[in-house]
């Protein structure tokens, strides 16, 4: 399709398309867990709106970018974060 | 010289009240977090993505006339996108954050047009990944075109739920089950306000009718008391409900779903006016709005507030008064000379408000939902403090939301406590008896801003 492009989540190819957020893909693919929090719980996205930071992930190494509010770009590596450890 | 105006959020309020102030002659700053203008109801996608938002053909029109209008007068607007307001002092200097910096502007005025955010009632299960607030839902559905989940149950209290459900449905989405508190046509009871709101009630009547085609079954009095899963959502429980609001015992049955779309009202985003110091009271709905008078003047000179952030009324209300509001700021004329040009914006802001009482009587969380939470419930889901927590800080004699969070953290998190606080409040009180009337003190940042940001601050500057 065109505009479409792939970034990569925990390593694994997820599609995209221009103007989506990291979020929107990772849940068009079937992915809800996030994040593992300080406490071990899985998070995902919750307000959707940039409001709660429960969707934060490690985006190219990056710690606490919210997935929500960052647009998906070719290439990018997104990594799940497992309480403060990118 | 002409007076500068700093306008944060870009929603209905915000665009009129910045289309209004440069009519006025004033030089407009438009402070937004996100990338395009809208706000959260008008809320657009990325113009190359293809795809229907399933909204009303109403609320569509209404969006592309507001948003046409802020293109026309956007010239003249030092319109900014992707920035975040993350403190506002009583002296009026309002620090902003945008990318890698943060800057500190003096305007002479500034409107706070930063609308509402979602009320949530924790209950055991909430955190588990497939849970959102509806207007979550409905944002990426609307703005990412992605649907949320293959299969949903929608709930809440209020008309979003009943939109939202909709919108799924419309979109392909399997709605398992709406379930709401109470049933809407309580809003009958004030016939004047329906007949006011007439627009929105076919708008209704129309989202009401997408779900009867779909076969979406309908539960009043209904609520979700536990989600299932652990890494994803995998059902609910839901159980009806009491006149309080506390679950019948033997009432519940299970859903299977991969999303729980949950609304129960909305909180006004009223962190930064009170942090500057303005006199402030609680919201029966949820969170405290700070006190204004018909221009959206605070007890704070030269800081205004209008739309939602002023208590809850909807989009035309906020368009409405946006426009009262950044008239009032952009000049300095008497309150008769501004109501003599503003008399169609105050009738069409009486005319909605009439409507959205209506509406704000089916938003109030009953006491008995906030019982939903067990022991083990996290609250305060950024700093994991569960119920129990607040419950034993309250009872050691911790009796106001300062105290509270001084000794268990609650609302220091990531998101400010603007999730928990409507619940923290309201448990408080279910615990410890005491309404606390005064709200947790908003410090800066109430956004996270790194110290590079802060480094590379830019010279404070007149806006």
């Amino acid at each position: 399709m065109a505009g479409e492009f792939h970034f990569t989540f925990e390593g694994r190819p997820v599609a995209a398309r221009e103007g989506q957020s990291v979020a929107a893909a990772l849940i068009a693919a079937g992915e809800r867990c996030l994040r593992i929090d300080e406490a071990g719980r899985p998070k995902g996205v919750v307000c959707g709106i940039g409001v709660c930071w429960e969707c934060r992930c490690s985006i190219d190494g990056k710690p606490d970018i919210r997935a929500c509010m960052t647009p998906a770009q070719a290439g990018m590596a997104v990594r799940r974060q497992h309480g403060l450890n990118p | 010289m002409s007076r500068s105006v700093a306008i944060v959020g870009a929603g209905p309020a915000g665009m009129a009240a910045a289309i209004e102030a440069v009519a006025r002659g004033a030089r407009v700053t438009l402070i937004d977090e996100a990338a395009l203008p809208g706000g959260q109801i008008y809320r657009q996608a990325h113009p190359s993505l293809p795809g229907a938002d399933f909204a009303d053909a109403g609320e569509s029109a209404r969006k592309a006339e507001l948003l046409r209008r802020f293109r026309a007068a956007a010239e003249a607007i030092d319109y900014r996108p992707g920035t975040a307001a993350y403190a506002l002092f009583g002296n009026g200097e309002l620090h902003v954050a945008a990318g890698a910096a943060t800057e500190v502007l003096r305007p002479d005025a500034v409107v706070l047009a930063t609308g509402v955010r979602e009320v949530a009632v924790p209950f055991p299960g909430w955190t588990t990944p497939g849970v959102m607030f509806a207007g979550g839902a409905q944002a990426l559905l609307k703005a990412q075109r992605v649907p949320p989940g293959r299969e949903a149950v929608v709930a809440g209290c209020g008309p979003l739920p009943l939109v939202v459900a909709a919108q799924l449905a419309r979109a392909g989405v399997a709605v398992k089950a709406l379930a709401l508190l109470r049933p809407l046509r309580q809003m009958a009871a004030d016939p004047a306000a329906l007949w006011q709101g007439r627009r929105l009630v076919f708008e209704g009547m129309r989202y009401g009718r997408s779900l009867r085609q779909a076969g979406v079954p309908r539960l009043t009095g209904h609520v979700p008391v536990r989600a299932l899963g652990e890494d994803r959502l995998t059902g609910v429980v839901l159980a009806r409900v009491d006149a309080e609001g506390r679950p019948v015992r033997g009432s519940e049955h299970e859903i299977a779903c991969d999303l729980l779309a949950l609304n129960y009202g909305f909180a006004a985003n009223s962190e930064l006016v009170a942090m500057a110091g303005a006199r402030m009271r609680r919201d029966p709905i949820g969170g405290w709005l700070p006190e204004v008078d018909e221009f959206g003047r605070t007890s704070l000179p030269g800081v205004f507030v209008a739309g939602d952030g002023a208590g809850l009324r909807g989009a035309l209300v906020a368009e409405a008064e946006g426009g009262i509001v950044g008239a009032a700021a952009a000049s300095g004329a008497g309150d008769d000379a501004l109501r003599a040009t503003l008399g169609d914006a105050f009738a069409r802001r009486r005319q909605w408000a009439a409507f959205q009482r209506a509406v704000r009587g089916t938003l109030r969380v009953p006491a008995g939902l906030w019982s939903l939470a067990a022991d083990d419930t996290v609250v305060c889901r950024c700093e994991n403090v569960a119920l129990r927590d607040i419950r034993e800080a309250v009872a050691g004699g911790h009796r106001s939301l300062n105290a509270v969070k001084r000794n268990v953290r609650s609302g220091m998190g990531w998101c400010g406590g603007r999730i928990c606080l409507p619940a923290i409040a309201a448990l408080a009180e279910l615990h410890g008896g005491v309404p606390p009337d005064a709200m947790m003190t908003p410090r800066p940042m109430v956004r996270p801003v790194t110290f590079a940001a802060l480094a590379a601050q830019q010279k404070a500057r007149s806006a």
